[in-house]
């Protein structure tokens, strides 16, 4: 029996984008994050290149 | 993740959900806990620039919008003391000392490896002195400095300048304790301190032991105050960081540590140098690079664009130590390859581009769910299947799988998540 649920582990850009992408296709997705909050490294950056636009 | 079982198509995975001492349906995240919370931690988010509370969100913006107990920090669930005050101020009746962790179990098709990285601690590297000079700072550091929800709400504040605020806050409590307690000696006996003193210096004070006790805090005030005195003085006369100095590869491309080169590091560098010229123009900087690495849509215009309008100078050439000069100032010393001599330049804030290292749970979840890793510590993937790893259903995207900047975090991961889709899809279709 194959399950229809993904797990994504990490809630950086990488783990928000995939959970994101699986989520529009209709797919049930589970996240993990070690931290109380997702966002990961990207949150802490100020801007970003080559644009210098916002991190958040 | 605490256990894994079964395999592509369906994985039996147990998670354990940490307790957040915090209801999640209740918290409505207006952080009054956190204004009243009596205990200060040292801020990770902030890169430990600033301070937290014990209760508190990760970042002001950050999801899901509910605050959390540091439990080692708390006073009632880490220290054992009555305390409580975050419970009687919510309004929601959100806060719970008695919450525990608990196991979610779950069924799932595919797994996405997205757990990123760590920055390099670069004070393994005696030569640099991260640890014993203020003002050389990591680039994830120096990046909240920048910052406008940052410490130092954006301004280029010197770390040495943040040190000496504080050290001039606990000055001035301590000053005022003293200048209490003198005062009720001043009231109590009719006399001014400065006699007692000169009695006490002289000799002259006799046996009493609540007149020495006196003459002994009235000696410390008045060296406390000379010490508060030139503390305001050194702080009325700092100027904020405006002479920058980015040395790359600290950590990467170096023998002794790692040998990869980190990748983002020398755009990050560029970045920061021209958001530091956009604060206040008055900023120049110089990075020093064995060569500048600018891969990528945009990156080289990028690169010359710092030089031309950013003041930005690129020094090729390694820095051999970085020490540092009576006012806090970190002294850079290089060879300039350029006119083959040895040279030294002073600079206001030294930012060491630190490389990008595999994150410290990495080699735990590469045991628990039986994943290869390669040479460097990151998961293994297979050159021609780059989401890969030894494992089937198991794909892993960003900087979990080697450096990489977000651009590339961001279309590895969309692949990642088709990958995963392929797995699941037939069950959906099934199903439906």
């Amino acid at each position: 029996m194959v399950s229809n649920d993904v797990l994504v582990i990490g809630g950086g850009i990488a783990g928000i984008q995939a959970a994101l992408d699986l989520a529009e296709m209709g797919i049930q997705v589970h996240m993990v994050e070690r931290l109380p909050s997702i966002g990961g490294k990207m949150a802490q950056l100020d801007k970003t290149f080559p644009t210098n636009d916002c991190a958040i | 993740m605490e256990q894994v079982a079964g395999d592509v198509g369906s994985f039996q995975v147990k998670v354990r959900k940490k307790a957040r001492y915090v209801n999640e349906n209740l918290c409505t995240g207006c952080g009054a806990c956190a204004e009243k919370c009596p205990t200060m931690v040292v801020d990770v988010f902030n890169a430990g620039l600033g301070n937290r509370k014990a209760i508190y969100k990760y970042f002001p913006q950050g999801i899901p919008s509910v605050f959390t107990i540091d439990a080692t920090a708390c006073r009632q669930l880490g220290q054992g003391k009555k305390c409580g005050v975050c419970a009687k101020v919510c309004q929601a009746g959100a806060i719970d000392y008695e919450q525990k962790d608990t196991t979610v179990e779950l069924d799932v098709g595919a797994v996405v490896l997205a757990t990123g990285y760590e920055v390099f601690d670069p004070s393994v590297i005696p030569e640099y002195g991260y640890d014993r000079i203020a003002n050389v700072v990591t680039a994830l550091e120096f990046e909240r400095l920048l910052s406008a929800s940052g410490p130092t709400a954006g301004h280029l504040d010197r770390p040495s300048e943040l040190a000496l605020e504080r050290e001039i806050e606990e000055a001035q409590k301590e000053l005022k304790k003293l200048q209490r307690q003198v005062s009720q000696l001043e009231e109590k006996h009719g006399k001014p301190s400065s006699e007692i003193v000169r009695q006490f210096q002289s000799g002259g004070l006799g046996e009493s032991e609540d007149l020495r006790k006196w003459a002994l805090l009235a000696q410390d005030l008045s060296a406390l105050d000379g010490r508060f005195q030139s503390m305001t003085h050194r702080k009325a006369s700092a100027s904020a960081a405006r002479k920058l100095a980015f040395i790359q590869c600290v950590g990467s491309r170096d023998f002794r540590f790692n040998r990869f080169c980190s990748s983002y590091c020398c755009m990050h560098s560029v970045k920061e140098a021209m958001i530091a010229h956009e604060h206040d123009n008055g900023v120049s900087s110089s990075i020093f690079c064995m060569d500048l690495r600018a891969v990528g849509r945009g990156f080289e215009e990028y690169k010359l664009r710092g030089g031309k309008q950013a003041n930005i100078r690129y020094v090729r050439g390694r820095v051999a130590e970085i020490t540092e000069d009576e006012a806090q100032n970190p002294v850079i010393w290089y060879e300039s390859t350029v006119s083959r001599q040895v040279v030294h330049e002073t600079f206001d804030l030294v930012v060491l581009a630190t490389a990008c290292v595999p994150s410290a749970g990495t080699s735990d979840l590469a045991r628990l769910l039986r994943l290869e890793l390669d040479e460097n510590g990151f998961f293994k993937t297979d050159p021609l299947a780059p989401l890969n790893t030894s494992r089937p259903g198991v794909f892993v995207c960003g900087c979990a799988q080697g450096p990489m900047d977000i651009p590339e975090s961001v279309a590895q991961a969309s692949s990642a998540a088709a990958r995963a889709a392929e797995i699941v899809a037939p069950a959906r279709q099934a199903v439906g």
